[in-house]
């Protein structure tokens, strides 16, 4: 008979083989007991790390998450977890945890130079709308703004949406998903009129070839990187290319392993599609039928300040987005510069292997996904890097079915869901509408019941550019939820914290933790996280995902949800509106913003005995009503009927989560081709419905250099990026005393001869230094990361080694996403 | 969850590591020789290892140890179950049942 230890372990071994599809010697199969599981409850969650959208089981007792392990009902990792997903029960839980309201006070009263001391949350919103108030009044609606994020749930997302924009009458809102992907989503838009992949992960499963565009997945995104080892382990025909400025884990599976110099990815894409129209593998019909050819404006400046040399410099710095019309011929004569000799040369990639990448695309029988992040995306080319992807997939028709599939991944758990979907980008609205146009404006109104006329057009700051207009004193009062930007922003030293501490503004920060952003702030609010709170995020898969309050959080915190709603009610519309709106509908006239906004007959619909009565919900309570359902409802009215279609609210409790559009109960795998997608009629085979014409753009761009490459006084390219162990700025898993022993400090990765010829070794003490800052910090010549000559790596989780004083604010001008992969730096003796 | 005076506990986890076929050897032979670890399957590029120890942490560095070796593509984990050393379930905080 077995000993219990015997037992335990063979149940391990049992789950793991269940979930990698071993076979295990019939002795070691045994069924699954629960025991002592009974006492525990178990509920269902998203993991709240990256945009993989991992489903986790997670188990409280006594108010208290003891437990999470992969949920093996979770298509998405089918009981798997990275290691940040195995101490997700640990995050809520650091020593510093935030618990109540902290004011900056001198003699009893808030003062900008004053001490942290803990205030009431009446106080604490007494003074923030004292200073709201203040500026409004002096400055206007423009001179208010909050910078959100991608981990916002989708709920806290509309609501500050809704705040922001009806309420502030500003659309000076951006999330942190700006710094992202709105490379990404920007291209979306432009190349399908509709944003988020066509395709999904079932893709994984389908593809006879991987192709990954600067992307690390199997340190970002290591579950999904497991999907694709086994489809590469158990069918040996699969080929895997892995392209990068530097060596990283991802290279162990690549048969075509491609080191590329920073940049020349736009030069790589376009010979790929010269190599397609050149060897006559166009799939002509499909490109007939279903494309249009466009030129895009070239030497468009680099996003910097507007008086910046290379902003003058730049011919059409001002108008980036133009295009205009071309015929098939006329792009294939543009790309036919792009030789594999002449691009070769340029990118230092062998020719062999750019051709062997080519083929990949061009052979008809290939199945190919394509896959990036941050390489793509934080690039001062992002939006013509991404739409070049789309090119080659366009031009074979290798798209919107199993296999073949141009995907997007993304690094924040709801930057699909909450900062594109529900639209809390400085340009947009739900659903894919935009505030500059006025029938947008105007359908959001009667969907928000609010007077007609209301919602400001113009286009808010973006998140760069909120940084430099808190600086120039331009932006006076602004919120900070759930993000890091004093350490996630680029050039931070003197682009950011300078407008944090300018006098005139008044800077509040919601946080779990005190980061360096809370640090800097002049009001520190305390937030609820996670399982505190009932969330619901969108993954990169487009994925609508749910889960309950499991726990109340510590202390003081609130939820976002309720610290924007309750914040709401300081505001009446006489204080905030323009007297001729209300003189026009003075039904409006001396309501709070908390009752136009959310006690609007939509919001408030559902009573607090529509809630699961098995779990807690705080906000509801609060308020009076089930508010995350009227807010989604009243959200989810926007899309439904044209392809953003979201299942009713209920459900979503129930499964593991949908892929939109959900039509009749359905999820959507592919998007735009007949038999998977609804929208598409029987006979139009492939509709790529976004745009009115129903056909896909294919954009020319040439190749143009980064904003700044290394020369004889900063010598060596700057790369950074994210390690496995941490995520982000490190703000959650820093706190966890295992993770950050695996991984205490970011260090600067070199290669050993660029080491050599500075007298420095591994071990090193260094500067890294550029024309705007430096760090302190030891030097790596072995291990994960190993890049080539020429380039360094530091990854950005370690608050006291600040890399993003070191990097550049050049934003890619279309998306206004900053290049955090390519500046110029020297290494020196410290 | 980590309060001062933390009783022994007995930890344990299975992880599933995925490996290139032809460093097979070389990968279980790195894997065998890490402390409280046990390979119980392995077939077409595929691992099933079990890691005893007494705190998660270690667990957690003998995984991203394995996730970075030469010749592995990932090392993730399935399973987790945690009771008091002394081999009796009175208050067991973690383990997988679904």
């Amino acid at each position: 008979m077995l000993d219990r230890r015997d037992f335990i372990k063979a149940q391990a071994v049992a789950a793991a083989a269940a979930a990698g599809g071993v076979s295990l010697p019939a002795m070691a199969q045994t069924s699954m007991i629960a025991g002592e599981d009974a006492q525990l409850k178990w509920s269902k969650a998203p993991c709240r790390f990256c945009g993989t959208g991992c489903g986790v089981m997670v188990a409280t007792k006594d108010n208290r998450v003891v437990a999470t392990h992969g949920d093996m009902q979770a298509e998405v990792n089918r009981g798997l977890n990275c290691v940040k997903g195995y101490f997700l029960s640990k995050i809520m839980y650091g020593q510093d945890r935030l618990t109540q309201p902290l004011l900056r006070m001198k003699d009893g009263k808030y003062h900008k130079d004053g001490e942290f001391l803990p205030v009431t949350w009446d106080q604490a919103f007494d003074e923030m709308a004292r200073q709201w108030k203040r500026v409004l009044k002096d400055k206007g609606p423009d001179a208010v703004g909050m910078f959100g994020s991608g981990q916002w749930t989708i709920w806290e997302g509309y609501a500050a949406s809704k705040l922001m924009r009806a309420g502030f009458r500003t659309n000076n809102l951006d999330p942190n998903a700006r710094h992202c992907m709105a490379s990404a989503a920007v291209a979306f838009i432009r190349t399908f009129g509709m944003d988020e992949p066509m395709g999904c992960y079932d893709d994984f499963e389908h593809a006879d070839a991987f192709v990954l565009w600067g992307s690390n997945m199997a340190e970002m995104h290591p579950i999904l990187w497991t999907r694709i080892s086994d489809r590469r382990l158990a069918h040996n025909h699969v080929k895997i290319a892995v392209l990068s400025t530097f060596e990283h884990r991802s290279f162990e599976l690549a048969d075509i392993p491609m080191i590329f110099e920073p940049g020349t990815d736009l030069a790589i894409l376009n010979f790929i599609a010269n190599h397609i129209i050149k060897t006559g593998r166009v799939n002509r019909e499909f490109v007939e039928k279903h494309c249009s050819f466009r030129l895009g404006q070239k030497d468009i400046g680099y996003g910097l300040r507007p008086e910046n040399v290379l902003e003058v410099r730049a011919a059409n710095a001002k108008d980036p987005t133009d295009s205009k019309p071309m015929s098939f011929d006329e792009f294939a004569t543009f790309v036919s510069d792009y030789t594999v000799d002449k691009v070769a040369e340029l990118s230092k990639v062998p020719k062999e292997r750019l051709l062997a990448l080519a083929e990949l695309y061009a052979d008809p029988k290939t199945k190919v996904m394509s896959l990036w992040t941050m390489g793509f995306n934080q690039h001062v080319r992002g939006v013509w890097v991404n739409h070049m992807v789309y090119n080659i997939h366009l031009l074979t028709g290798k798209i919107s079915e199993p296999g073949n599939s141009p995907f997007s991944l993304t690094g924040q758990p709801s930057a699909c869901g909450t900062a594109r979907e529900v639209g809390t980008f400085a340009h947009r609205l739900p659903a894919d509408m935009q505030v500059n146009n006025p029938v947008h404006r105007s359908h959001v109104e009667e969907g928000w019941k609010i007077p007609k006329g209301l919602l400001p057009g113009k286009i808010g700051y973006h998140a760069v550019l909120m940084d430099r207009m808190l600086k120039d004193g331009k932006l006076n009062a602004f919120w900070i939820m759930v993000n890091n930007n004093l350490q996630a922003a680029p050039n931070t030293n003197t682009e950011t914290y300078p407008g944090y501490r300018n006098p005139d503004n008044f800077i509040v920060v919601s946080d779990a933790y005190p980061t360096v952003t809370a640090s800097a702030a002049d009001l520190i609010l305390p937030a609820a996280m996670w399982v505190e709170k009932e969330g619901a995020y969108g993954n990169a898969e487009r994925r609508t995902h749910f889960w309950h309050q499991l726990v109340t959080a510590p202390g003081e915190a609130r939820s976002d949800l309720w610290q924007l709603m309750e914040f709401s009610k300081r505001f009446t519309t006489d204080e905030v509106w323009p007297k001729e709106i209300l003189d026009t509908n003075p039904e409006f006239r001396g309501k709070t913003l908390f009752d136009v906004l959310y006690r609007n007959g939509n919001v408030d619909r559902f009573p607090l005995s529509e809630i699961d009565p098995e779990y807690e919900n705080r906000e509801s309570k609060a308020f009076g009503f089930y508010v995350q359902k009227g807010l989604f409802e009243e959200y989810a009215s926007f899309g439904r009927g044209h392809g953003h279609d979201l299942a009713p609210f209920d459900r979503y409790h129930q499964e593991r989560g949908l892929r939109w559009p959900v039509v009749d109960g359905k999820e959507t795998r592919w998007r735009y081709r007949e038999g998977y997608d609804p929208f598409v009629k029987e006979g139009e085979g492939v509709k790529f419905y976004g745009n009115p014409d129903g056909k896909a753009n294919v954009f020319a761009f040439p190749y143009e250099p980064p904003a700044e490459s290394p020369d004889k006084d900063f010598d060596l390219w700057l790369v950074t990026g994210r390690v496995l162990e941490h995520w982000h700025s490190g703000s959650m898993t820093m706190r966890v005393p295992e993770l950050y022993k695996a991984m205490p400090m970011a260090m600067v990765f070199m290669h050993p001869d660029d080491a050599k010829d500075r007298g420095l070794r591994r071990g090193s003490e260094v500067k890294v230094v550029s024309r705007r800052g430096e760090i302190h910090t030891r030097v790596e010549t072995r291990g994960r990361n190993r890049p080539p000559r020429g380039v360094v790596f530091v990854p950005w989780f370690d608050s006291a080694r600040l890399i993003n004083k070191v990097t550049l604010d050049a934003t890619d001008p279309i998306s206004k996403q900053t290049d955090f992969k390519k500046c110029a730096v020297k290494i020196v003796a410290a | 969850m980590l309060p001062d005076s933390k009783p022994a506990e007995w930890h344990i986890a299975s992880i599933l590591v995925h490996l290139r076929p032809e460093r097979r050897d070389d990968v279980r032979a790195a894997v065998a020789a890490m402390p409280g670890v046990e390979i119980h399957a392995d077939e077409a590029g595929k691992m099933i290892v079990t890691v005893e120890a007494p705190d998660e942490g270690r667990i957690a560095d003998r995984m991203t140890a394995m996730h970075l070796l030469d010749g592995v593509m990932s090392a993730v984990l399935v399973f987790h179950h945690v009771e008091p050393a002394g081999g009796e379930a009175e208050e067991a905080i973690g383990s997988t049942g679904t």
